[in-house]
């Protein structure tokens, strides 16, 4: 099961994503576990995710996220911001398996 | 604006608040408020009950006052020594991020803060009072050097763990009694420092340092931060920071946050005290007045306008998609979506509107038109109208939303009409094209 973890300053704007990328994971059938966090949470959060997306409105933390994505080997990076504005699930879902299959 | 130009400002922006957002006396000091939060909540709920205002229809004079007295213990329990959770989160979580053990910095901060503190209390008649701990220090009127002491003894503490000065216990001791000795020596020493520094103060110049940083420190830097000119800037700030995609809020609030909750504990104390407010400009004014319009930019007029006056397809999309969150304050969908960032067609709006509005309601509260914000926590999650009620505790807080509301929406309609036009124009040239390929 791919896990994706999504981060913004404290998990809400970050939440009306998460909703559209379970529901299109649903609809393509595949089993996927999507969580949204604010940034305090993302470092402890982290090891349980295949890939850390962030928010753009945060884009300053991927550098100090990245070091610690370092420990459990996994991907971190800045979701599309005209993805992330229109809340397209897919768009960002695809964005982040195709981030899980870079890393394997 | 040219791609390149939008880089060379991300390079230098996204550092900067990156350094800003990590920086750890300024994520301490966020955490530590943070701390405070539900603590407060929990108090504005009781002063907001104890105001309600038909209260004094149903409930005779006696019964409403015993009424109002039964409760103003939780927001004296809470806001009104709001200084203790500061410093204690403060020790806390300065002490966390160095990896000592947190909650004896937390406990160290505090003691260090009371050493500091007069035990002492003079009435209106000039009468001394010994044996007290006076309520106001320990509130709005400590916060300074609460936040200040906290620091210090922290860093003092981890400065002594991590020299490695402690008394260490041979192995077969229960962890928690070994725990208890290794804290013994950097505690003993942190709190000496502040114990010569309050001997000296008070033998040697006969004063406080409660009264020396409230004066030298607290003072000036809170009156600063009441006027309507850095607010302002502050503002112009926030908005141009989300216009190049970066949380505003999160870099401007961590340096200004301790100064706006400072000035709302203030009014807190003035209203349960005597129903009078000092101070328009605090913490409530920023979250209700600016951010609880829609989200930053008080965008919920914006998310309006393009649901019922405009026409292309794109703005009618994001209309939708941006009107669940936007009544809760939460709009990045405009922000990303229209787009907002790097867009040089709503620079003029996305900076001006907020401006024009914070000085309206800066005008139409220093006028008594409109009571200020009384420094009940509100969530910024409420939406507009019942925020602004709550905030303020009167009707006239939440029709002046409805006042800004339009101001807004005058401002950006301009824009947002060419905006629209050139949307349609663009979604009519792919219209026709599509069907100029279905008939080919």
């Amino acid at each position: 099961m791919k896990k994706i973890l999504l981060a913004c300053s404290s998990g809400m704007s970050t939440s009306l994503l998460m909703t559209k990328m379970q529901a299109y994971a649903k609809e393509i059938g595949e089993e996927t576990e999507i969580w949204a966090v604010g940034q305090d949470q993302a470092k402890k959060e982290m090891e349980k995710a295949d890939v850390v997306l962030i928010g753009p409105q945060m884009s300053f933390l991927k550098g100090e996220l990245q070091k610690e994505a370092k420990k459990y080997g996994i991907p971190v990076e800045v979701i599309d911001m005209v993805a992330y504005g229109l809340a397209d699930g897919k768009k960002v879902y695809e964005q982040a398996i195709k981030l899980i299959e870079e890393r394997s | 604006m040219s791609q390149t130009w939008f880089d060379t400002f991300s390079r230098i922006l996204v550092p900067v608040a990156g350094k800003l957002n990590n920086n750890r006396y300024l994520k301490v000091l966020r955490d530590a408020f943070m701390l405070a939060f539900p603590l407060t909540i929990f108090g504005s709920i009781a002063v907001v009950l104890a105001n309600l205002p038909f209260l004094d229809k149903v409930m005779s004079k006696g019964t409403l006052s015993t009424f109002s007295a039964a409760l103003s213990v939780a927001p004296q329990a809470t806001m009104g020594i709001m200084s203790v959770f500061v410093v204690f989160g403060i020790g806390y979580y300065l002490a966390k991020s160095y990896d000592v053990e947190a909650v004896f910095g937390g406990a160290i901060a505090l003691v260090s803060f009371l050493i500091l503190t007069p035990f002492v209390w003079q009435t209106e008649g000039k009468e001394v009072v010994a044996n007290v701990i006076p309520l106001d220090r320990l509130g709005a009127k400590g916060m300074f050097l609460g936040m200040i002491v906290a620091f210090l003894a922290g860093e003092i503490y981890r400065w002594v763990v991590q020299k490695d000065i402690t008394i260490k216990m041979p192995a077969g001791v229960p962890p928690a009694v070994s725990r208890s000795f290794s804290a013994l020596i950097p505690a003993l020493i942190t709190l000496s420092v502040f114990l010569i520094i309050n001997i000296i103060v008070t033998q040697g110049f006969q004063t406080n340092m409660h009264d020396v940083i409230y004066r030298t420190i607290q003072s000036p830097l809170v009156g600063l931060g009441s006027g309507i000119v850095p607010t302002l800037a502050a503002i112009f700030i926030t908005q141009i920071l989300w216009f190049f995609g970066l949380h505003g809020q999160i870099i401007i609030n961590s340096v200004m946050d301790p100064i706006w909750n400072t000035l709302s504990l203030e009014n807190l104390n003035s209203y349960m005290d005597k129903g009078e407010v000092p101070h328009i400009i605090n913490k409530q004014f920023m979250e209700i007045y600016t951010v609880g319009m829609g989200g930053t930019g008080m965008t919920l007029a914006v998310v309006i306008a393009m649901l019922f006056f405009m026409k292309s397809k794109q703005m009618k999309q994001i209309g939708k998609l941006a009107i669940g969150p936007g009544l809760f304050n939460v709009n990045e969908p405009v922000i990303f979506g229209l787009p907002i960032v790097m867009n040089p067609l709503i620079i003029f709006p996305w900076i001006i509107a907020p401006m024009a509005v914070t000085l309206v309601t800066y005008l139409a509260m220093s006028t008594g038109m409109v009571p200020p914000p009384t420094g009940v926590a509100v969530p910024w999650t409420v939406p507009i109208f019942i925020n602004g009620i709550m905030a303020t505790n009167s009707l006239a807080g939440g029709l002046l939303q409805i006042v800004n509301f339009s101001i807004v929406l005058l401002i950006w309609f301009p824009f947002l009409k060419f905006m629209d036009r050139m949307n349609l124009q663009k979604e009519q040239e792919e219209g026709s094209d599509e069907t100029t390929k279905n008939a080919s």
